[in-house]
């Protein structure tokens, strides 16, 4: 599944033999040539028509110029995709036991995924807890200062609104 | 190689009346399968959809690489046993495509009584974990099992080809370096817990998947302890306490597409090279099979006919035409792969069987896969054909061929009857995979045969005591046992009992054996090698 | 025709200055640099360290990295930027256009360091960077300027002035520029109101909440003329440039000659713009802005002391290389050449390629450049300091690029423009180049119907319009096999599964 401009398209392969077909968005098309992986200026036979384009790739994301536009194309997550994704991750843990050393986030502030909450210091060694998702901080259970053990909750986020 | 010249004339009388009758046979076993892969209760699809689990079927279509071929084994599994409660002997088996990689796929049938495990369904998860084990094909297992059906127990649970044997095998391959990995997209429950444990890699579903050796229920018969599915055996603590599992998914989407990432990482070990040619469609239409296989299974048909209509561009280098004509030998090619055919004309005699024999061992020698195609009545019998030693003859075929170090592929076109089975590759002499036509008869032999001889001995019987002999009660017992035996000459009858690998369609038979071939090589060949040859 | 770089004069066999600090960045900075290469003067960039290894750095004989809490910051800092040139021994320091361009105080420190400011006095910059005392200063030398009223205290009593203009009045902020603390006024009823929130944006802004009311021009039209003067009272004209296509109220679209402008209108502009730049002993490269009404009326907008982002236009159409003479006329070498002596040939057009997504009010946008591939031909100009894997940030302006294109006339100019833009090809970061070539592509445009408010006028036309489903799909196409798990899915199948497809037996 991918994306562009937020947009979700499905593509899949249909067959390989004597030509690749690609089913895109319900609709097949017929593909000739191999591109390389990766960046540069490419050519593929689609549908009978020389279809030339440049492309980079970085990340989840592919970026093109053809047919006088140029788009980014990004792979949907499929883990962002699942009911229940990332519902169970409602808290942080300490991964080990230690002590508070800076408290990064206030209660009912936004945190989006992989941003620092607090930092723990643990056997000499700092580290620093990461939102495991985007949301907002429902509970800081310890302060500067505080110790704990491991796999106490250190921070716990509202949990996600239900889908409407 | 020369093309086979067709003598079929397809606008015959006879040609159409086969033709008619083999394609009602095929859509009735159309029907059949159809009725197995969908037809369940209702109540039991509305369970699955409340607990947002995909049926096994889509599991399955999911996992595969789209647009790939997926060749399914024994559909008709425990078709005449159990009443049919058991379609497909309650599992789905195959052979697919998984991120290029060709793997064995196993997937439990929550759709049927939980998942719970069959005698049959042991026996066909047993052969489809040998036939990894064969032909080192990586397993990917779909678990959603209540495990085995208690009322059943003594049929699944103790003996040596039972349920045991699973967990045997998934050891087996794993020392063998062939890869396995488990989705636990249900329960796996009891002996079933052990498939993902004993499984390389596993995933797990949270909220539907879990794994303990005894649920909730029989912890509180043992130990009156009160505990939920998830504390005893759900995702998150067999991924972050118990090590049981190695990740968690969100759901059978993500468990699939996690699936696929760790396929993705296996390496692929070169195959056995064989000789290879450009694959190249049949001359003649596959289609055409219908009309050449007669209505009556006692019309005799030329194999060579069949052949046309599977091998590579309809071409066949034949060996020895004018020596022992009751068995067509030869090389073809089957998408690509160098083969070395042998298929019943007729009777084996003499001639026959130690051309069949020297045949074989040509292949061996030249690292020829064989391929038996199956339309035998015997060995000739008769005191003139001992005399000569059909006996030996035989012996030396079944020698050459149970000793033969390549793979080796059955399909029962017709009839199997007799030794013939045994010379012809039938089960019991490990070929990599077997198939059957939907015509096809298997039995020691013919139903006639068999109530004539039953008849015969009941008649000497009653002469011996001196009674009087009843001619109506020798009707009556003659027609009883040829309808007993005639069901169990069925290929449904050895499909339902995993007497072979599946039933399949006649114009399906090269696609199956192209993968059947394929997968073959990843396995290496053996030693070549015989015992004693009677001469 | 001649390259736009090519020496304008030569000043005996002296070198006017043997090494100067460029404080500037990006494609200025590069574009100075070339100029100094050609002069063989040698060149000193200098650096936030987030810059360290920017294409003016890489370009320059000598860099200094400043120290800065934000890049900007540190581009700002005019201690330790005159620091810098005095440590590397710099003679002069050239502004380039932004940052410390128009800034009186530090034109006069660098004076107080020793060293030459290439642009004029600190004066004048004051005296021009006041939008009052400019337009003043322009009124009382015949320079038209609309009818205004100046700011007061009292902002009652401001409104009441105000409301004898007429409307619609147009309040401005004294100290302002870039569109800021600008509001259109159509009624007397909004206007106290719009004149409190102009000052309190002006305020907040620039710290100087003064804000005064001019009469509103319907269907303006921006021309400025490039002018040059020696310092001593003696300047010339180089022609008009035309920039009315703004977004924001910033220019996006600049050409020369503007087109369907009456030649009077044009030589009565540039007489009031050297007029004005005599008057003041102006000296340096400089533009003078007007805005031109549909009735053929014009009136004194600001005049800006620096280089223009746009001044490229001129170069080619004149063939000067205005940083040299900027060079030069700091260096007292005085004017390249006379009034009469100044031609112009054909028509040139610039485009500013943006980082900005023109579907979203033309926001800006950020990324990494991934692909950078940019037309070339011995016709255009390609300003830039861009690299692969740049990280495009909102540390600096959104403009990346200039696209400078010239043809023997407007049509062609226009064409070679478009294709110039279609070539260009950057990846990574969302730009305008697209919606560029869609203005100039608009008949609108093509015609020469033009003010500064064609942008919104044309806003549906403009925008992109959707792919078609067969376009879309091709995309989607060409996307997906770049991923490398897809192409292996697609090609990496082995046979014969890969021939027998998706059969199920």
């Amino acid at each position: 599944m991918l994306l562009i401009d937020g947009q979700k398209h499905e593509v899949t392969v249909v067959r390989r033999r004597p030509q690749l077909v690609l089913r895109v968005n319900g609709r097949d098309h017929e593909v000739r040539g191999r591109s390389s992986p990766g960046v540069g200026r490419q050519a593929l036979v689609i549908d009978g028509d020389s279809v030339e384009f440049v492309r980079a790739a970085a990340g989840e994301s592919q970026f093109l110029r053809l047919y006088g536009r140029s788009v980014e194309v990004k792979l949907a997550d499929v883990r962002a995709t699942g009911a229940n994704a990332g519902a169970a991750q409602d808290s942080i843990k300490a991964p080990m036991p230690g002590a508070i050393i800076s408290v990064h986030k206030a209660v009912g502030e936004t945190v989006s995924r992989g941003e620092t909450v607090v930092t723990i210091e643990s056997m000499k060694l700092q580290t620093a807890l990461v939102s495991p998702r985007d949301g907002v901080i429902a509970t800081i259970e310890r302060t500067l200062g505080d110790s704990f053990e491991k796999d106490e909750v250190i921070v716990s986020l509202e949990p996600l609104a239900e889908e409407a | 190689m020369r093309r086979i010249q067709s003598l079929i004339n397809v606008s015959s009388a006879t040609f159409r009346r086969n033709d008619a009758h083999n394609r009602a046979i095929v859509a009735a076993f159309r029907e059949k399968q159809e009725a197995a892969r969908s037809i369940r209760p209702a109540r039991d699809l509305e369970r699955l959809a409340k607990q947002k689990k995909m049926r096994p079927r889509e599991r399955v279509e999911k996992l595969l690489d789209p647009g790939t071929p997926f060749l399914e084994l024994s559909s008709l599994a425990a078709n005449m046993a159990y009443g049919g409660d058991s379609p497909s002997a309650s599992a789905i088996v195959g052979i697919g495509v998984v991120c290029g990689r060709e793997v064995m796929i196993r997937a439990d049938d929550p759709t049927v009584k939980g998942g719970a495990w069959y005698p049959l369904t042991a026996k066909k998860i047993v052969r489809a974990l040998d036939i990894a084990m064969e032909n080192r094909l990586p397993v990917v297992h779909l678990c959603d099992s209540a495990g085995g059906f208690l009322q059943l127990q003594s049929e699944v649970f103790p003996d040596k080809y039972m349920a045991g044997r699973i967990f045997r095998n998934q050891s087996l391959l794993s020392k063998m370096g062939v890869k396995q990995l488990a989705l636990v997209m249900g329960h796996c429950t009891a002996g079933g817990a052990y498939i993902p444990a004993l499984s390389d890699y596993n995933v797990i579903v949270r909220g539907t998947g879990a794994v303990f050796l005894g649920g909730p229920p029989l912890v509180r018969a043992a130990t009156g302890e009160d505990v939920t599915v998830e504390e005893l055996g759900g995702a998150d603590m067999h991924t972050s306490v118990s090590g049981t599992c190695d990740y968690a998914a969100a759901d059978e989407d993500e468990a699939i597409h996690i699936g696929r990432e760790i396929v993705s990482q296996w390496d692929r070990p070169g195959k056995w090279k064989i000789q290879q040619d450009e694959p190249e469609d049949p001359a003649y239409d596959p289609a055409e099979l219908y009309g050449i296989v007669p209505d009556d299974i006692k019309t005799s048909f030329d194999m060579r006919e069949i052949i046309a209509r599977i091998v590579d561009g309809s071409r066949f280098h034949e060996y020895q035409p004018h020596y022992g004509t009751t068995l067509v030998c030869g090389y073809a090619n089957i998408w690509g792969y160098k083969v070395g055919i042998l298929a019943n004309n007729g009777v084996l005699f003499n001639d026959s069987s130690l051309k069949g024999a020297h045949f074989i061992e040509l292949c061996n020698q030249n690292n020829t896969p064989l391929v038996f195609l199956q339309n035998i009545t015997g060995y000739m019998i008769g005191r003139e054909y001992e005399r000569r030693g059909i006996t030996k003859d035989g012996a030396k075929m079944i020698m050459a061929q149970s000793c033969s170090h390549v793979p080796k592929f059955t399909v029962m076109c017709n009839g199997s009857f007799g030794a013939g089975n045994y010379g012809m590759c039938g089960r019991a002499f490990d070929g990599r995979m077997l198939f059957s036509w939907p015509n096809h008869q298997i039995g020691v032999m013919g139903g006639d045969q068999a109530a004539n001889t039953l008849a015969e001995v009941k008649l000497n019987q009653m002469k011996r005591n001196g009674g009087t002999v009843d001619e109506r009660e020798i009707e009556r017992l003659w027609q009883e046992t040829r309808k007993a035996y005639q069901q169990q000459l069925s290929a449904y009858y050895a499909t339902s009992e995993l007497w072979d690998d599946g039933m399949i369609d006649p114009v399906d038979t090269r696609n199956a054996l192209g993968i059947a071939i394929s997968v073959s090589l990843n396995a290496p060949l053996g030693q070549p090698g015989y015992g004693v040859f009677r001469f | 025709m001649n390259s736009p770089l090519a020496p304008a004069r030569t000043a005996g066999n002296t070198v006017p200055f043997r090494k100067i600090l460029i404080a500037n960045r990006g494609e200025i900075a590069c574009r100075v640099i070339r100029t100094l290469n050609a002069m063989q003067i040698a060149s000193v960039a200098i650096h936030h360290r987030v810059e360290a290894n920017a294409r003016h750095v890489r370009m320059a004989d000598e860099a200094v990295e400043i120290a800065g809490e934000t890049p900007i910051a540190a581009h700002l800092d005019a201690n330790a930027i005159i620091a810098a040139a005095r440590s590397v021994n710099a003679d002069a320091i050239h502004p380039g256009y932004g940052f410390l361009s128009e800034n009186a105080a530090f034109a006069r420190a660098v004076a107080d360091a020793g060293l030459t400011f290439i642009g004029p006095n600190a004066e004048t910059i004051a005296l021009m960077g006041d939008k009052i005392s400019a337009r003043s200063f322009a009124a009382a030398h015949g320079v038209p300027v609309a009818p205004s009223v100046m700011p007061t205290q009292d902002i009652d009593t401001f409104a009441q002035e105000a409301a004898r203009i007429g409307f619609p009045l147009l309040i401005k902020a004294a100290a302002g520029g870039g569109g800021k603390g600008m509001s259109i006024v159509r009624s007397a009823a909004e206007l106290a109101d719009a004149a409190r929130i102009a000052a309190s944006e002006a305020q907040r802004y620039f710290g100087d909440g003064r804000v005064y009311a001019e009469l509103y021009v319907e269907r303006p039209r921006h021309i400025e003329v490039q002018v040059l003067g020696d310092g001593k009272g003696g300047a010339i004209h180089l022609f008009e440039r035309e920039c009315s296509v703004q977004r924001r109220f910033q220019k996006i679209i600049e050409e020369a000659p503007a087109a369907n402008l009456p030649e009077s209108a044009c030589d009565e502009m540039c007489a009031a713009a050297v007029r004005l730049v005599s008057a003041a002993n102006y000296q340096n490269a400089g533009t003078v802005e007007f805005i031109l009404g549909a009735d053929g009326r014009f009136f004194f907008l600001e005049m800006n002391t620096r280089l223009q982002v746009e001044h490229p236009v001129t170069e080619m159409i004149t063939g000067l290389d205005l940083v040299r003479t900027q060079i030069e006329i700091a260096a007292g070498y005085g004017l390249p050449l006379t009034q009469d002596k100044v031609r112009r040939s054909g028509h040139a057009i610039e485009c500013r390629i943006c980082a900005e997504d023109p579907a979203r009010d033309f926001l800006p946008e950020t990324g990494v450049i991934q692909w950078l591939d940019v037309p070339a031909a011995d016709y255009l100009r390609f300003e830039n300091a861009l690299d692969l894997k740049q990280r495009i940030t909102t540390d600096f302006d959104p403009m990346l690029a200039k696209l400078v294109v010239h043809g023997p006339d407007r049509n062609t100019a226009i064409e070679r423009s478009i294709k110039a833009l279609n070539e260009l090809t950057l990846l990574g970061v969302k730009t305008n180049a697209d919606y560029l070539a869609a203005v100039l592509g608009h008949q609108a445009f093509r015609a020469g119907d033009l003010h500064t408010g064609f942008v919104a006028e044309h806003r549906s036309a403009l925008l992109a319009t959707a792919p078609s489903d067969v376009e879309l799909d091709h995309t989607i196409i060409a996307a997906v096999l770049g991923f490398k798990e897809f192409d292996a899915l697609a090609f990496e199948t082995p046979e014969p599964f890969a021939t027998i497809g998706p059969w199920r037996n």
